[in-house]
């Protein structure tokens, strides 16, 4: 459905992203994992336009070209068919809940007034926040937060969703109800890709394991290879540093 | 009780012509504040050129005492208009001078009240409406511009405050306003009640003061909710 080639991006001399490819089919969870600095937030933002990526190819609905040479239409369109929930949430701070996850119904999807309140609310109840409708991002905890930035995501009924390290601003108690919202959405078939920290969640829910250093894919493949059998000894050394906080 | 009296009757004389002070506040708050947003994109925009160019504006602006602004625009502007554009605004009500330099001194604080509000803004939620689908102008009209505003409210009032006293100005080119209005009551009664006439004065000027403070008090506490969320 999504097929990434040869993404390449630097900053000033540092080439940060040296060639990555990915394919994400209908269903996928796929997981991106890596040390710090690896580049992993990077390849989410320049995958999604959030940043003008140097050179790479995609092929993604009737997409198929360039990074480097995208349209503004096309550009539009990547947009629009893809959500993303961010690290540090990023709602409207003028907004309540149910206006935060409306807005882009009312705005790109040009949905009438009661139609967009009648998805945001259904998106809100599948995140379990229905009664917080009425509260401001101020009045709401951070995994409820994020809990209503994935709402705002999913209401968009977007093929793809990208999530930054969903959890990793939260305080440990409020990880869990994040983390169970993605499990959920998961089980619906909801096509993700998600960088994230938390070892044990990503091989539960994933059915692909991306492992990045410096800016290059060193492995991927099943969660079950990838953990239990990894090939490259960067990846074993990795996972035996990380997996030994557990 | 005399002194009532007095300033209760001299009220009543200066209070017809309270319009051209407002006339002129109005007219430099609309305008000021429309050059303001102008120089606050050009301050927050990407190019170098331009950013220099306000900021050099900017610091102009703000050391050039009022009076000395209202003399530059009255005796100024006429000069260049007729030597580069051969128009004569010689003629000119007068009262468009004092409006001019008034704009010109409020775009400076307006401009940088409103850039101060725009960066107080977490950027986060711009990429979110950018993820979301919306377009530049949406996610500044409807996400960006509301939180800003309400941020910059406060500031804006003492602006506009500072705007009013600077308007006691307009008569030193000549426009009968409420400070001329008072001179000429002096001078009328041979210099005798001068505190008194100075005292009805100061009193309009303070009411349309907390006025002005009363308003914004009532917007903030309208803007309550939403300002809670936003003042972090
Ligand atoms: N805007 C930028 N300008 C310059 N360098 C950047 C920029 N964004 C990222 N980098 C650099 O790119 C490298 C990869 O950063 P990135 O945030 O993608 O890593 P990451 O894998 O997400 O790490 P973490 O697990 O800590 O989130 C880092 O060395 C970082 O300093
Ligand atoms: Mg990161």
């Amino acid at each position: 459905m999504l097929k990434i080639r040869g993404l390449k991006k630097s900053y000033a001399e540092n080439e940060i992203l040296k060639g990555i490819d990915l394919d994400v089919k209908k269903g996928d969870v796929i997981t991106i994992i890596g040390p710090s600095g690896a580049g992993k937030t990077t390849l989410l933002r320049n995958i999604t336009t959030l940043e003008s990526a140097d050179s790479g190819k995609i092929e993604f609905e009737n997409i198929q070209g360039d990074y480097s040479a995208l349209t503004r239409q096309e550009t539009k369109k990547l947009r629009q068919s893809i959500g993303f929930v961010f690290q540090n949430y990023n709602l409207f701070n003028n907004k309540t809940a149910l206006q935060n996850v409306m807005e882009g119904l009312l705005t790109a999807k040009r949905m009438p007034k009661q139609e967009a309140r009648t998805e945001a609310l259904k998106a809100l109840e599948r995140v379990g926040l229905l009664e917080y409708k009425d509260q401001y991002p101020v009045q709401l905890s951070g995994g409820q937060q994020q809990r209503v930035g994935i709402a705002r995501a999913i209401a968009l009924k977007p093929k793809v969703i990208f999530f930054d390290e969903p959890t990793s601003a939260l305080d440990p108690e409020l990880v869990g109800e994040v983390l169970q919202v993605m499990r959920s959405l998961a089980h619906e078939g909801t096509t993700m890709v998600i960088v994230t920290h938390q070892m044990r969640f990503a091989q539960e829910i994933s059915n692909k394991i991306v492992f990045m250093v410096a800016g290059r894919v060193v492995e991927s493949g099943t969660a079950q290879a990838v953990f239990e059998n990894p090939r490259a000894e960067r990846t074993r050394q990795f996972l035996a540093e990380t997996l030994v906080q557990y | 009780m005399r002194n009532f009296e007095l300033i209760g009757n001299f009220l009543l004389q200066l209070l017809p012509v309270i319009n051209i002070t407002l006339t002129v506040s109005v007219s430099a708050l609309v305008l000021g504040s429309f050059i303001g947003l102008i120089l606050t994109l050009g301050k927050i925009g990407s190019s170098r050129i331009l950013r220099g160019i306000v900021a050099g504006y900017i610091s102009i602006v703000r050391a050039t005492p009022p009076i000395i602004m209202i003399f530059l625009v009255y005796y100024g502007l006429p000069f260049i208009t007729a030597n580069f554009f051969k128009i004569n605004i010689e003629g000119w009500n007068r009262i468009y001078f004092v409006i001019i330099a008034l704009t010109l001194l409020f775009s400076a604080p307006v401009a940088e009240i409103m850039r101060s509000a725009y960066l107080s803004i977490d950027k986060g939620q711009y990429e979110a409406g950018i993820m979301v689908g919306m377009n530049k102008f949406q996610i500044f009209y409807r996400i960006i511009l509301p939180q800003a505003t309400v941020v910059a409210l406060p500031n804006y009032a003492t602006a506009l405050i500072n705007l009013l006293k600077e308007g006691s100005l307009t008569f030193t080119i000549g426009v009968v306003d409420m400070v001329a209005k008072s001179q000429m009551i002096v001078s009328n009664n041979s210099g005798g009640y001068a505190w008194q006439t100075y005292g009805s004065l100061a009193l309009i000027y303070w009411a349309l003061s907390l006025a002005i403070g009363r308003v914004v008090a009532l917007s903030e506490k309208a803007y309550q909710k939403k300002r809670q969320s936003i003042s972090i």
